[in-house]
């Protein structure tokens, strides 16, 4: 009995740490890859300076440089010496100082062009293609769940066609901006086609979540019914639930939705606040 | 099973202090089955783990694209009694919104500035997918990734791009068809990147050599669970039949692509193509190199391959810390 009973509390012991343990070994997952990272932005800082400067680099960038490169080798040696933190420092230091000589070498240009990619314009047509293609990719997954019109009526074929004819317009330099146009058209009628193929299947959802929500409110107000509460607002509760279960029965889920804002305004002067049980 | 809780009136004395000793050696005996005890508590042992992981409540996939816009994609754990769910997004020039709740159902969602408003009606888990153009700017040749993360986050660079800086420190970086991918920890993250023909991708792709404690600690839980289990095995000194491996050689032989597809002909295309790449590479494969070779977020995967494990197609296993993925031998039988 003495042995089961060590035995439980060894594997609760182990239950218990197991957890904690994940998360070291988490945040210490492979420390080799900051000085992996960090050589990576030296060469590539050499690189940049070589063709920026050849031999005449400015003494700003020089001391920068120096104490990235510094940074680096101390950041391999405190690998070797197995000290994390002070590894997780170096590392700081020389990408930080690595990102400051970049950002002087990029604003030094010539002719510094800044970039808003949040302009249309400035986004690539081959890129836009690639994700419109993951967009649909994802509609297809849900379609497919779904069975809905869409994918009936071979829609995502005709989209994806329309791809392969924008990636073959692009690299053979026509332009493909009407192809673009009519594909995006063709995703927002897919996704229009999907939401009204769901509705009859959301609106089941929709009214099962009301009532199990009504129910565990009706339960909580029979609950505070003798209370001090003014009776005036549970009467006013009671009558807006009774509204939405109207509601619901006659699929005005929209309606249901507003009353139940109405209905959420008086819980919370009540006191009642609905969540998971 | 002799002993027996004895009641505390039976007790000659209660001590001077008046505290009660009550005979403890047969409660579990006489109110548990041993048996199940053990079972139940080599259950918490080995569930506790996946309970921390499943009260996470984010899960953030980023990639970006050689244009600077980046695919965002998320899932987030809601409360299933809310009606609606207000999610910040990390920008408000976005596109190709689209927002998935239980059951892969499509949910409504409005999007007002930088917040989108998702009627989940009920979900607990939503998966948010989404492209946005204001992560990355760029000045002459430089590009700069920031974004302030409310969790830790997986990145997929471009191809071709050099990391010349960052102020945030990786917890991992995998290569992935020839793209670095980063994972980070949540807060604020800035990233300088260039774009570089001559991209040093050597010496990331190194062989790694992990110090892994958490498989110590798990090889070490499992070596306590079965010593322990031994001893009480042994203690109890009761006869145990042995028991009976049934394998037959039958089973062992997997069964070819198109007997699966025949099996499961109501397969998704896109898990087809999953099971053809297991297929073809020996009949398993790591989760993580799904992920890889198919360019998946870690969530849109997971989704994928326990759905396949539902249809009995395939078996997670764990090995190395990872989700080894193999397709069943016996599916025939167990479908």
């Amino acid at each position: 009995m003495k042995k089961l009973a060590l035995f439980a509390i060894t594997v609760l012991i182990f239950g218990s740490i197991s957890p904690s343990l994940t998360n070291q070994a988490y945040a210490q997952n492979d420390p080799n890859i900051l000085l992996r990272i960090a050589i990576q932005a030296d060469k590539q800082i050499v690189n940049q300076l070589d063709k920026k400067y050849e031999n005449e680099i400015p003494n700003e960038i020089n001391i920068l440089y120096d104490k990235g490169h510094e940074a680096v080798k101390s950041l391999d040696q405190s690998l070797s010496n197995n000290d994390i933190e002070k590894a997780k420092q170096d590392f700081l230091l020389a990408m930080n100082s690595f990102m400051q000589i970049s950002r002087i070498i990029s604003q030094s240009s010539e002719k510094i062009i800044v970039v808003t990619i949040s302009e249309k314009s400035n986004r690539n047509v081959s890129n836009e293609v690639d994700r419109s293609e993951k967009y649909l990719k994802t509609l297809e997954s849900i379609s497919k769940k779904h069975n809905d019109i869409a994918q009936s009526r071979g829609e995502f074929t005709k989209a994806y066609s329309l791809i392969k004819e924008i990636r073959t317009q692009i690299s053979t330099d026509q332009n493909p901006s009407k192809n673009i146009n009519e594909l995006k058209f063709l995703v927002e009628s897919i996704k229009k086609d999907m939401r009204t193929s769901l509705i009859e299947k959301k609106s089941i959802i929709i009214k099962q979540f009301f009532e199990k929500l009504i129910d565990e409110i009706d339960q909580k107000i029979m609950d505070i019914k003798d209370s001090e509460i003014d009776q005036t607002k549970i009467d006013r509760a009671n009558e807006l639930i009774l509204e939405i279960r109207e509601l619901l029965s006659k699929n005005q889920i929209n309606n249901a939705k507003t009353v139940y804002s109405e209905l959420k305004i008086i819980l919370k002067n009540i006191g009642i606040i609905v969540k998971i049980t | 099973m002799t002993s027996l809780i004895e009641p505390i009136q039976w007790n000659h004395s209660l001590g001077d202090e008046g505290i009660l000793f009550v005979r403890n050696d047969g409660i579990f005996d006489t109110m548990v089955k041993t048996p199940i005890l053990v079972a139940s508590m080599i259950i918490v042992a080995a569930l506790l783990p996946v309970q921390s992981s499943f009260g996470s409540p984010r899960d953030l996939d980023l990639i970006i694209y050689p244009d600077g816009s980046t695919h965002v994609s998320l899932e987030i754990h809601v409360d299933p009694f809310l009606t609606d769910f207000e999610l910040n997004l990390f920008g408000s020039n976005i596109d190709n919104l689209v927002v998935i709740g239980d059951n892969e159902f499509l949910l409504d969602s409005e999007i007002i500035d930088d917040i989108a408003l998702i009627q989940t009606f009920g979900s607990s888990v939503i998966t948010i997918e989404y492209d946005i153009h204001d992560l990355v700017s760029k000045q002459g040749k430089l590009w700069t990734f920031s974004l302030t993360s409310p969790s830790d986050f997986t990145l997929l660079l471009p191809q071709n791009s050099a990391i010349v800086g960052m102020t945030n420190l990786p917890i991992n970086m995998e290569i992935i068809n020839d793209q670095n991918q980063l994972t980070l920890s949540s807060g604020n993250t800035e990233i300088d990147y260039f774009f570089s023909i001559t991209t040093i991708t050597n010496t990331i792709s190194d062989e790694k050599i992990e110090t892994d404690y958490f498989s110590y600690a798990i090889v070490g839980g499992i070596i306590i669970i079965i010593i322990a289990t031994i001893i009480f095995v042994k203690s109890k000194r009761k006869n145990i039949q042995s028991v009976e491996h049934i394998q037959t050689s039958k089973k062992n032989t997997p069964l070819d692509i198109e007997t699966i597809f025949k099996l499961k002909p109501h397969l998704r295309e896109d898990d087809k193509e999953l099971v053809e790449f297991i297929f073809n590479n020996d009949g398993e494969v790591l989760e993580s190199d799904l992920r890889k070779k198919f360019l998946q977020p870690r969530t849109t995967m997971w989704r994928a391959v326990k759905r396949l494990e539902r249809e009995g197609v395939i078996k997670i296993e764990k090995k190395d810390l990872q989700n080894l993925v193999k397709l069943r031998k016996n599916m025939e039988e167990e479908s």
